[in-house]
């Protein structure tokens, strides 16, 4: 079992997961923008346009404004996220020593690593927690919710507790190097064993597996959708000028159009 | 109004209706397999389509920014769930994992109910769009809205009212069944109401062939709005104008968009390009109304047949650029009551044109107040898509629809002593707005934008 999850579903994982992303892009990609349905703001220029994706992206602008109790949640949840998947790349393949890149000594890029992943993974947490709570608790949104809905927050959850726990609990924990090896045999084509038979280890890698292979097929998909959305919506609309053919105010009232004295209308 | 388990719908077109608008009804054994057909056809061309059915995460977030879901309290009519009626199905049939898993994704067979439950929500709709605006993701329900819409129509299920305003767009090129000698006649008499009111001499020019500029009012303006044709025709002759109303087409609106994006919104294209070819005018400009300013400005481009060779502006686009440039004397002292100003959700969130109505609205009254929220976060005045059911219960849904709207008044102080103005510069918006503020006690009367633009002018 442990040989399977280690040494053979990285490779169907991979395979899902790229062939299923792709199968959805072109399934989006194939249908057309057929109507013009440019949506407020109405942005005027390109930098415009780039702002808008940009403040959404990276701030949550819409969640921040409409619904605050969300943001509180969401934001945390997603910046977390990112570093803590950043932080398994870089982590592991600088071995924690990757702030020695922006000036720090060897033990305190480690420390720092530690620290970050700590922090991260416990707001990532926190974050997953509060949306479950949110999704149960608040009538509105429970009314919005699929099963599905919940599982994948509970896989999250689940994958994120788990991770956690090899941090926080250091006889569970597992060290850099080993990991780097293996990862770097599975690159190789070569997989080799997980060196130390952590049971916590192998769920963690088998739930984080799972969740790849569900990413194409599910909503998590909204990765890519929000950028096909606003491709379609915020857009530089111009608008035909104004100024009507043939007309002369200042000259019509001089004439006085329209006052008793002279004929009702311009005579063209 | 037809009873169906409970679900809340409006009157439906009969079979005779729905053939004056060339549609046969699909019989009720064949609906299910022909809806799913339909619907296939949809996925594969809108692309705003499959991403609203792909991407959204249930958030949640649309559910207190929707006025239909803050005035009911009904949990299909959360933007997300109002898409849900169509997702589950789309899931069912089009997607892998609708397929394996069935409920647990939220996947469902389609059987006549849920087509009813469609027809039911879509109706309770008002496309206005603030679900996309407020959307982290910028999902578009409206688009989600408009493809049930169509797919009903194909299957012969639609209002009674807007079927048969689609059959009076075919006949007479308006809503409302004028012929040209009605609208002649009604023309000449706002000209003597204008002359008895502002003492000015304005014509209607109907037909003028060689004129520089083709003005199309929405039809209601002949019956309900007659200000605001008033307002246009002051405006034309102030500035001296060549211009003209075309007779084929004294419709500014095309229900087209709202319910058959397919052969009636072409239609009324096609019929707007052959009378702008037959009068040989400039420059077309539009009359006051919403959805229709949507339809033209925004769908025209990519569905015409013709070659489009006339300008087409918003008559408000108009008048803010002679204000900007001080060519009109207006004096906002004229109208000495307390005015506010709605924003109809296609001008402002579809179409942009925010800031222009607020050139020409303090520029015409002294005492403007802004509602809150407003520009593109503004609620939608309930009556969105011509939703304007008068069955008894579709009545009451109204009333509800337009509560958030209601709040937003009285926030503003306006109708406190009574004499306040509700400027609701859209035909559907007026003609939703008439009887609500009625129903709400607001103390406001409603007018557009036109109608204090043609009371502002100084003459002289």
């Amino acid at each position: 079992m442990t040989y399977f999850i280690a040494q053979i579903l990285p490779y169907i994982t991979v395979t899902v997961f790229i062939i299923g992303v792709i199968y959805r892009l072109w399934r989006w990609a194939a249908s057309r923008i057929v109507h013009n349905i440019t949506l407020s703001p109405f942005p005027q220029t390109k930098t415009e346009v780039a702002a808008i994706y940009l403040r959404e992206i990276v701030l949550f602008n819409n969640v921040f404004k409409f619904d605050r109790p969300l943001w509180v949640g969401a934001w945390p949840m997603h910046i977390a996220l990112l570093n803590v998947i950043g932080g398994h790349v870089v982590g592991f393949y600088f071995l924690g020593k990757q702030f020695v890149y922006l000036g720090a000594s060897e033990a305190l890029s480690t420390y720092l690593s530690n620290l970050l992943g700590t922090v991260f993974g416990i707001i990532l947490l926190a974050g997953l927690l509060y949306l479950l709570y949110r999704r149960i608790a608040i009538d509105k949104v429970r009314q919005v919710s699929n099963p599905s809905d919940y599982l994948m927050l509970l896989l999250l959850i689940s994958i994120v507790s788990l991770g956690n726990f090899m941090r926080l609990v250091p006889e569970y924990g597992m060290h850099y190097e080993p990991v780097r090896e293996y990862f770097t045999t599975l690159i190789l084509f070569q997989p080799a064993a997980i060196p130390e038979g952590n049971p916590f280890f192998i769920l963690h890698l088998l739930l984080a597996q799972i969740l790849i292979m569900i990413l194409p097929f599910s909503k998590l998909m909204h990765l890519f959708g929000m950028f096909g959305m606003r491709w379609i919506e915020n857009r530089i609309y111009k608008e035909p000028a104004p100024g009507l053919p043939n007309v002369d105010v200042a000259a019509a009232r001089a004439r006085g159009t329209g006052l008793s004295s002279v004929s009702g209308s311009d005579v063209a | 109004m037809p009873e169906y388990k409970g679900l809340k719908m409006p009157a439906k077109a009969s079979v005779e209706d729905m053939r004056r608008i060339h549609i046969e009804p699909v019989p009720d054994d064949q609906k299910v397999e022909k809806a799913i057909q339909y619907l296939d056809e949809m996925r594969k061309k809108f692309r705003s389509f499959v991403l609203a059915m792909e991407s959204c995460v249930k958030c949640g977030l649309c559910a207190e920014n929707c006025h239909t879901y803050l005035g009911t309290r009904d949990p299909n009519n959360i933007p997300t769930n109002r898409a849900e009626l169509i997702r589950k199905i789309y899931r069912r049939y089009f997607t892998l994992e609708g397929r394996w898993f069935g409920k647990l994704v939220g996947a469902e067979d389609l059987n006549l109910d849920i087509i009813e439950q469609w027809y039911s929500y879509f109706y309770q709709c008002n496309e206005c769009r603030r679900c996309a605006h407020v959307c982290p993701f910028g999902i578009d329900t409206c688009e989600v809205t408009m493809i049930g819409r169509q797919i009903l129509h194909w299957l012969g299920i639609v209002p009674k009212l807007h079927a048969d305003v689609g059959a009076a767009m075919e006949r007479t090129g308006n809503h409302t069944g004028l012929t040209k000698p009605a609208i002649v006649d009604t023309l000449e008499f706002l000209s003597e109401e204008i002359k008895d009111e502002f003492g000015v001499d304005v014509e209607f020019p109907v037909d003028k062939e060689g004129a520089d500029i083709m003005y199309v009012p929405s039809s209601a303006d002949f019956l309900l709005n007659p200000y605001t044709l008033m307002g246009a025709g002051m405006f034309f002759t102030y500035i001296g104008a060549n211009w003209t109303i075309p007779s084929t087409i004294t419709e500014a609106g095309n229900f087209g968009l709202l319910f058959d994006q397919q052969h009636t919104m072409r239609h009324n294209f096609t019929r707007l390009l052959h009378a702008a070819q037959k009068l040989g005018v400039k420059k077309i400009v539009w009359g006051e109304c919403g959805h229709g300013w949507r339809a033209w400005k925004m769908y025209l481009p990519g569905m015409a047949d013709l070659p489009i060779r006339w300008p087409i502006t918003h008559i408000h686009d108009e008048v803010a650029y002679y204000i900007r440039t001080n060519q009109l004397k207006l004096d906002p002292n004229k109208i000495g009551r307390p005015v506010t100003l709605h924003d109809p959700c296609n001008y402002v969130r579809a179409c942009g044109m925010a800031e222009t109505l607020r050139t020409v609205i303090r520029a015409c009254v002294a005492d403007f107040r802004e509602m809150y929220p407003n520009k593109e976060n503004n609620f939608c005045c309930g009556g969105g898509s011509a939703i304007l059911f008068d069955d008894p219960e579709m009545y009451q849904l109204r009333i509800k629809f337009s509560q958030k709207k209601a709040e937003q008044v009285r926030a503003t102080g306006v109708g406190r002593d009574g004499n306040g103005i509700l400027c609701a510069p859209c035909s559907i918006c007026k003609a939703q707005l008439y009887p609500m503020v009625e129903e709400h006690q607001l103390g406001v009367e409603v007018k557009g934008l036109i109608d204090l633009v043609g009371m502002a002018l100084v003459w002289k």
